[in-house]
């Protein structure tokens, strides 16, 4: 495997340069949407309020966007064997008449509205909680090892997986939603899993600080590799089946959750065994005397 | 494959022995326990699924309201009320001496029920007894068109129940001289869980007075009720949810004849249940001049004002009786000579009083909710589309544990391993549902789209638990998986032989066991880490998400407390016989 020579070719000091460019590329991709739009990633139609409707149709898109005439109808796709359209924000009477409309034009209609005091809440909430869960795994990392160098290794390669994986939203088009701030909370915790596997193996086990590094990869990227694997199922089964299986449907949260999830997968891959690796690589090869905290 | 017809025999006879002493482990016992309680609790209850996946209308209502001190002295707001030149207080009682002449109604007009009202020298003098707190009360009532309430004493607190700020209460305050006083103590936005309790009360009751199945009300952040309602398109749910009911009185005539008084449009405003000084509970309500005449007019047809122990009075809701009592002799006398508006229905004393008193409340409003509500939220999935995301999830469920599978084959090329790993993933799976069952049936938790999503990523992370323990144990990790100078069979025999496995049973042996510790410090900093990121999610989103990390936390618990364990003893006893 390439990635393993790597890993112990080079001097960490040089390696480490890798993953801050990448930090640096996710926070300017995140700053820049922020000073363009005012947050760091795109909202979606559940932090900006607004009408969702899918109906099925064979029609034409033209011809199903105009029985919706009269309403803010600010988007319309066609997702497999039914449409997708999205009203911007409208009366609560205009939107009871909407609903009316739809139930009585068509079949079997999925309806979701978000008024603004439920999106206003909905941005209060990720703004809270997302720190917090954040701020719970550290505390939980912190305890596990009760080494602050250590422990602090692997929180910084938590949070690039989780830059990493928001500024993945902004190029791949994917909007904040309830879906992707649960796949992000999901991120924030199972990101930590190979980390922690890689700083015990290399703590708590005898030998060359590369072997272990090295031996720890061969059960991590099995870890990443059986979670990517449950994932690209769900991406499938909810973004590409309606494509082939005409009767299927996308799968809106589901889609969004598993994207996110497959970046910050793919950026986990990255971050433990280079960010967190050469850290530890770092930490160990240091003069004894940094180590007196260390008993063995 | 690997092995011949020989050793065939051989391994059947060492999987008798597998499952001999393995049928002696605590923990390999308290997991199949646990399995077969899953599955039969799955057979027993069955599965219960959200609205997403059975179709259905769900409405967000977020509660308005707003709890504040006030500053302000009752006279100032008689004065204003009144238009009043002087008000005095009298102990009990105000007086208010008002210029010229006023309506004999417009104390009860205010509010204010058995006011004296005395004209002499063109001027009017209104007696009424009240106290101060029931004079701020009445202002902000007839003012914000809203119920107040007070919820606490020493300092007071109103319960506003509707929209409200400091700014829009001091502004409302300023032309009687009163404010909110300073600090954040003095005003804090949202009701008391009481209310907040009160108003899903009268929902389950409105809900299930009206016969509709399957409908769950839910209270989120004390600040907003969740109702699904299966089966129904969403703007029927909103028409059933904003419709009152159908509330009539009836008076007894002969007999058992009775005859049509009044209906709900009748029915002016209902008071907040009071206790008087004996113990006994009542529900004030006054009715609308033309229903305080219709009232009179029936009283006396039907005799009731001269017998009134012989005609109950008997109030109706959606055609269910709510109240019936015979009517009271004193009202009966005043009926004789005038229509009276202020009523109060007598439900009796004590806690049974109080209790009766406070449904009744809620049927005299005709299920009208206590607190003003905005729908924030709502939408609807039809019962084929769920259906079809339902197909659609399992689908990939599946696939997500073929994959799972493939992914560890590829790795471990070992049918030892991959069989009890693949088992594991798949029990833990039965595991949840199991709980999910059992809840669905006692608690009404349900499996809907996000909890399902959340399951599949349980069965990445359980399986990822697994291959810490496999290669813990076999030190698998010391080399990478595509090595296959050794196999990974013959790397476990060496493992195990240098554990002492061999010879001393497996589970017993010191390095086994301290491999086996270490693997499980290992995972459970894994398990806490995925657990207590996901505890927000059980209160972001108004409960979308609380399915998908309620079953991620307990998947992660039932994995560490029961799966893992006994796997790790399985695979134990499993390589230490090669």
């Amino acid at each position: 495997m390439e990635l393993q020579d790597i890993v112990s070719k080079y001097p960490p000091k040089q390696l480490m340069l890798i993953p801050i460019a990448i930090i640096v590329l996710a926070l300017i991709s995140l700053g820049a949407t922020y000073l363009s739009t005012g947050s760091p990633v795109k909202l979606g139609i559940e932090f900006t309020g607004g009408t969702l409707i899918t109906v099925p149709s064979t029609e034409s898109q033209n011809a199903v966007a105009a029985q919706f005439a009269g309403y803010p109808l600010s988007d319309i796709r066609n997702i497999g064997n039914r449409y997708m359209l999205q009203f911007g924000p409208m009366s609560d009477s205009d939107y009871t008449d909407l609903a009316k409309l739809t139930n009585s034009k068509f079949e079997s209609p999925e309806i979701r509205h978000m008024g603004p005091i439920y999106s206003k809440e909905l941005q209060a909430q990720a703004l809270r909680y997302i720190p917090v869960s954040f701020i719970l795994m550290a505390l939980v990392v912190f305890l596990v090892f009760r080494e602050p160098i250590v422990s602090l290794l692997v929180v910084v390669s938590a949070l690039a997986d989780i830059l990493t994986a928001a500024a993945s939203m902004n190029i791949t088009g994917v909007q904040l939603s309830l879906g992707t701030v649960a796949a992000l909370l999901m991120l924030i915790g199972y990101s930590v899993d190979t980390d922690i596997l890689l700083s015990m193996r290399v703590l708590k086990r005898k030998g060359a600080t590369d072997d272990k590094i090295k031996g720890a990869m061969g059960t991590g990227f099995m870890m990443t590799g059986t979670t990517i694997s449950a994932v690209i199922p769900l991406i499938i089964a909810s973004n590409f089946l309606y494509l082939i299986i005409p009767s299927f449907t996308r799968m809106d949260v589901i889609a969004d959750m598993s994207t996110v999830l497959i970046f910050g997968l793919a950026a986990d891959i990255f971050n433990t065994w280079v960010t967190n690796a050469q850290g530890l690589r770092w930490y160990m090869d240091r003069p004894r005397k940094a180590l007196r905290g260390q008993k063995k | 494959m690997v092995y011949g017809q020989a050793s065939k025999g051989a391994e059947g006879a060492e999987k008798m022995s597998l499952v001999n002493e393995l049928s002696k482990d605590r923990r390999v016992v308290i997991y199949v326990a646990a399995v077969a309680l899953a599955l039969i609790f799955i057979a027993v209850f069955g599965l219960k699924f959200g609205l997403d996946l059975e179709g259905g209308s769900y409405l967000q209502l977020q509660l308005q309201g707003a709890r504040a001190q006030i500053d302000v002295s009752p006279e100032n707001i008689l004065k204003f009320q009144f238009n009043a030149s002087d008000v005095e207080k009298h102990g009990d009682s105000f007086v208010i001496t008002i210029p010229g002449k006023v309506e004999a109604t417009l104390p009860e007009d205010l509010g204010y029920s058995g006011a004296k009202v005395v004209e002499r020298d063109n001027t009017t003098k209104i007696t009424l007894t009240a106290a101060s707190e029931t004079v701020v009360t009445n202002y902000l009532k007839k003012n914000m068109d809203a119920d107040v309430k007070i919820v606490g004493v020493a300092p007071i607190i109103y319960e506003i129940r509707t929209n409200v700020t400091r700014e829009s209460l001091n502004a409302l305050l300023l032309p009687v001289g009163g404010k909110v006083p300073a600090g954040d103590d003095a005003f804090s936005e949202g009701v008391t869980t009481e209310t907040v309790d009160e108003t899903k009360k009268v929902l389950d009751s409105k809900l299930n007075r009206l016969g509709l199945q399957d409908i769950k009300v839910k209270v989120v952040d004390n600040k907003f009720i969740l109702i699904d309602m299966a089966g129904m398109d969403v703007a029927t749910a909103q028409d059933v949810v904003g419709k009152p009911g159908k509330f009539e009185i009836r008076i007894q005539t002969e007999n058992n004849q009775s005859m049509h008084v009044l209906y709900g449009d009748a029915v002016e405003s209902v008071e907040i249940p009071q206790g008087d000084r004996n113990g006994g509970w009542g529900v004030p309500f006054v009715l609308s001049e033309e229903g305080a005449q219709l009232f009179q007019k029936a009283a006396i047809d039907s005799g009731a004002t001269k017998k009134p122990d012989d005609h109950y009075i008997s109030m109706y809701l959606d055609k269910d009786e709510i109240f019936s009592a015979p009517l009271a002799a004193e009202l009966a006398g005043s009926l004789q000579k005038a229509a009276i508006r202020n009523m109060e229905a007598r439900v009796g004393a004590g806690d049974a009083g109080s209790t009766k008193a406070k449904e009744l409340y809620i049927h005299l409003r005709e299920g009208a909710l206590p607190v003003n509500v905005v729908v924030v939220g709502s939408g609807q999935v039809s019962a084929a589309l769920g259906k079809q995301f339902k197909i659609q999830m399992i689908l990939a469920g599946l696939i997500a544990l073929l994959a799972v599978a493939g992914m560890i084959y590829y790795r471990y090329r070992e049918k030892r391993i991959v069989l009890p790993m693949v088992t594991t993933s798949t029990s833990e799976v039965i595991m949840m549902l199991g709980v999910w069952a059992f809840m669905g049936t006692f608690v009404g938790w349900k499996l809907d789209l996000a909890s399902l999503a959340g399951i599949i990523t349980v069965i990445g992370t359980g399986v990822d638990q697994l291959v810490i323990i496999t290669d813990e144990l076999i030190r698998g990790g010391e080399a990478m998986p595509a090595a296959s100078e050794r196999s990974i069979k013959e790397r476990a025999a060496a493992a195990a032989e240098k554990a002492g496995a061999v010879k001393v049973s497996p589970a017993s042996s010191k390095v086994y066991l301290s491999r086996l510790s270490r693997a499980f410090t290992i995972i459970l900093g894994a398990a806490a880490t995925t657990a207590v990121a996901m505890l927000p999610l059980l209160y972001m989103g108004f409960g979308a998400l609380t399915g998908f990390a309620l079953i991620i936390i307990l998947g992660v618990i039932l994995g560490v407390a029961i799966a893992r364990p006994a796997y790790g003893r399985i695979i134990g006893h499993i390589l230490a016989q090669n």
